[in-house]
């Protein structure tokens, strides 16, 4: 009996990704933005064998314009521009998947317990969320990181726990809406717990909203750390885009390429992230597709 | 008109909340940074013994901590912020010297993209699915994922460094000392590389918003009657569509001015305009908590008090909206 119910529960899921997949592929920046990601996943993953260069080397000529051997010329130290490119890919998507990552989930348990049960706590929860919504959580990330240190793990940290008030309200929507559902009620009638009921039934059928916005997050996330960087706050041991940006600020008027390549790789980066998002709400919400044909036909 | 003032008068209420919340947060930041919260208020390394007693009594900080809370939620309604370690001035008078260049940079930006933004929209949903609609959607996201301090490094490498146009730095000419319209020219001519970066980063927001709310709108039903009762559809769509697709963009303006904000603040210290973005800078490599979190509260209280005033111009706008 176990092992039948386990049988079937795979053979549905599996349906289940060729179905989400059918539906990803409505999206054409949706594809694209897989693609990139991919890309920048191999490069960060093989950095060592792709960068031509040992990023933090200066042995270089200073200021280099890209030729053959420098392909996106060298910076003030004599550092290959491209091989820090290629390090720095590791610093911006572990950011943003560790930190947006801790957003989601921080946000999906906040927002699926603070909709399930309701009353004062919900009220309560619903205006911290309305509040941090509003006020722009970069200085508040600023501040914390300039008070307590900007290692790249509390970088993470921070902008992980001061974003999850977007996904809590998502999460809080569905929530909201699951509990009046029949299943829902079937469930509590049948006396199933209500730790049980929000693990089984409530997030596993209202993520997805937070999963399409995680997309997004992961790229506000890249945003932030780089805007931190070009502060001066981040970490002083990696190599990052940001940081690449700010230290080539003072030579950028002869030596353009120390700033623009970096700032095209967090541009692209994020634009990725945004065309998953974008995909994953097609993935999702499959009416999306069909409304929208239904307008241009 | 009774519904009006009462709307206005709920609203206004709502917004005490976010404010003490903001409060709470400084506070404890105050208490769980590194170091004695009366030196951070007295912004000096070192305070002598006296310093140190004087702002423990001033600020109650001998008492308990719910007792401080208060006291600390009494001065900051007050304005009183504590002292700026770097400056050792009072933190709000040092804002009160920089908030309206800051401002001005913020609005004039807002406002520009929230009508260029609604604009092509509008422009780009008639061609739906055409190349125009295609490259303005795509230029949509790039424009969303720049950062706006590198954006404003781009500019002044094209427009100040390669073709001289505009001056890479500062709000007004300092070696001239201009008077009236000449100086209001000479500000406006500074103003424009910073205005169009903010711009142009914010227009993707309204962009999006508009473009989707004409989407749904073009769909009522509503606008169907009138498509099927022979109306032009150009008249149809000024008239009718448009005018209600432009209220979300109007309830997201407020929301959107904090994001407008953050971009400021660091366009600010890449054009080296004399606003908030600059002192922030300085009390970031100083470590000047007090000056920091004084910052905070104000654009805080800022924001607040613009999402108020939208919420009303929307409900002037909209009057269904008041009797929600």
């Amino acid at each position: 009996m176990e092992v039948q119910t386990e049988v079937i529960v795979t053979r549905r899921k599996g349906k289940n990704i060729i179905k989400f997949w059918h539906n990803y592929r409505q999206s054409l920046y949706g594809l694209i933005g897989f693609v990139i990601l991919l890309l920048f996943i191999v490069v960060a993953v093989f950095a060592p064998i792709i960068s031509p260069y040992d990023p933090h080397a200066m042995k270089g000529e200073v200021l280099l314009s890209p030729s053959i051997s420098h392909p996106m010329g060298t910076d003030h130290l004599g550092r290959d521009v491209f091989s820090r490119i290629v390090y720095g890919t590791r610093v911006s998507l572990s950011v943003g998947f560790i930190a947006a990552g801790l957003s989601a989930i921080i946000g999906i348990f906040i927002g699926s317990f603070s909709g399930y049960y309701g009353g004062i706590v919900d009220e309560i929860v619903d205006k911290i969320v309305d509040t941090f919504l509003m006020i722009p959580a970069f200085f508040l990330i600023l501040i914390i990181v300039a008070i307590f240190g900007n290692s790249i793990f509390y970088i993470m940290l921070v902008i992980g726990l001061t974003t999850w008030p977007q996904n809590a309200r998502l999460m809080r929507a569905q929530a909201l809406s699951l509990r009046e559902r029949t299943f829902i009620m079937v469930a509590r009638a049948t006396g199933e717990s209500s730790i049980r009921i929000l693990f089984t039934h409530i997030i596993p059928n209202g993520v997805y909203p937070v999963l399409a916005n995680t997309a997004l997050q992961m790229g506000g996330a890249i945003l932030t750390e780089a805007a931190l960087s070009f502060l001066g706050l981040g970490d002083p041991n990696l190599v990052s885009w940001g940081k690449m940006i700010y230290q080539a600020r003072p030579y950028m008027t002869f030596a353009w390429w120390t700033v623009v390549f970096p700032g095209i790789f967090i541009v692209l980066a994020v634009v990725s992230f945004s065309f998953i998002g974008d995909g994953l709400q097609y993935a999702f919400n499959p009416k999306l597709s069909v409304k929208q044909k239904e307008v241009s036909a | 008109m009774s519904g009006f003032i009462r709307f206005i008068i709920r609203r206004t209420i709502s917004i005490v909340p976010m404010v003490l919340l903001i409060v709470l947060i400084n506070f404890f930041i105050i208490h769980l940074a590194p170091g004695n919260p009366a030196q951070i208020i007295s912004g000096l390394e070192q305070p002598s013994r006296e310093v140190i007693k004087a702002l423990e009594h001033r600020y109650g900080l001998d008492k308990p901590l719910v007792v401080q809370l208060g006291i600390y939620f009494k001065n900051a309604l007050k304005g009183d912020l504590g002292y700026s370690y770097i400056y050792s001035e009072p933190v709000i008078d040092l804002i009160k010297e920089r908030i309206g260049a800051t401002l001005l940079l913020t609005l004039t930006s807002a406002i520009l993209a929230f009508v260029s933004g609604t604009f092509l929209a509008a422009w780009s949903s008639r061609y739906k699915k055409g190349i125009l609609d295609s490259i303005l959607s795509i230029l949509s996201y790039v424009l969303y994922a720049m950062p706006s301090f590198w954006l404003a490094l781009i500019l002044i490498l094209i427009f100040s460094s390669n073709l001289r146009w505009f001056p890479t730095a500062g709000m007004f000419n300092v070696r001239l000392s201009l008077h009236g319209f000449a100086r209001f020219g000479d500000i406006l001519y500074h103003l424009f590389l910073p205005v169009l970066t903010l711009t142009l980063i914010q227009i993707p927001v309204y962009f999006r918003v508009t473009r989707s709310s004409i989407f749904q709108v073009s769909r009522d039903e509503y606008i169907l009657t009138m498509t099927a009762a022979g109306l032009e559809r150009k008249k149809i769509f000024n008239k009718y569509v448009l005018k209600n697709a432009i209220l979300p963009s109007v309830t997201i303006f407020g929301l959107t001015l904090g994001y407008a904000i953050t971009g400021a603040a660091l366009v600010e210290i890449v054009f080296a305009w004399p606003g908030m973005g600059r002192l922030m800078l300085d009390a970031v490599f100083k470590r000047d908590y007090n000056l920091l979190l004084g910052i905070y509260f104000v654009l805080a209280v800022c924001i607040c008090i613009a999402i108020l005033l939208t919420d009303i111009f929307y409900a002037i706008l909209d009057p269904r909206i008041r009797y929600k």
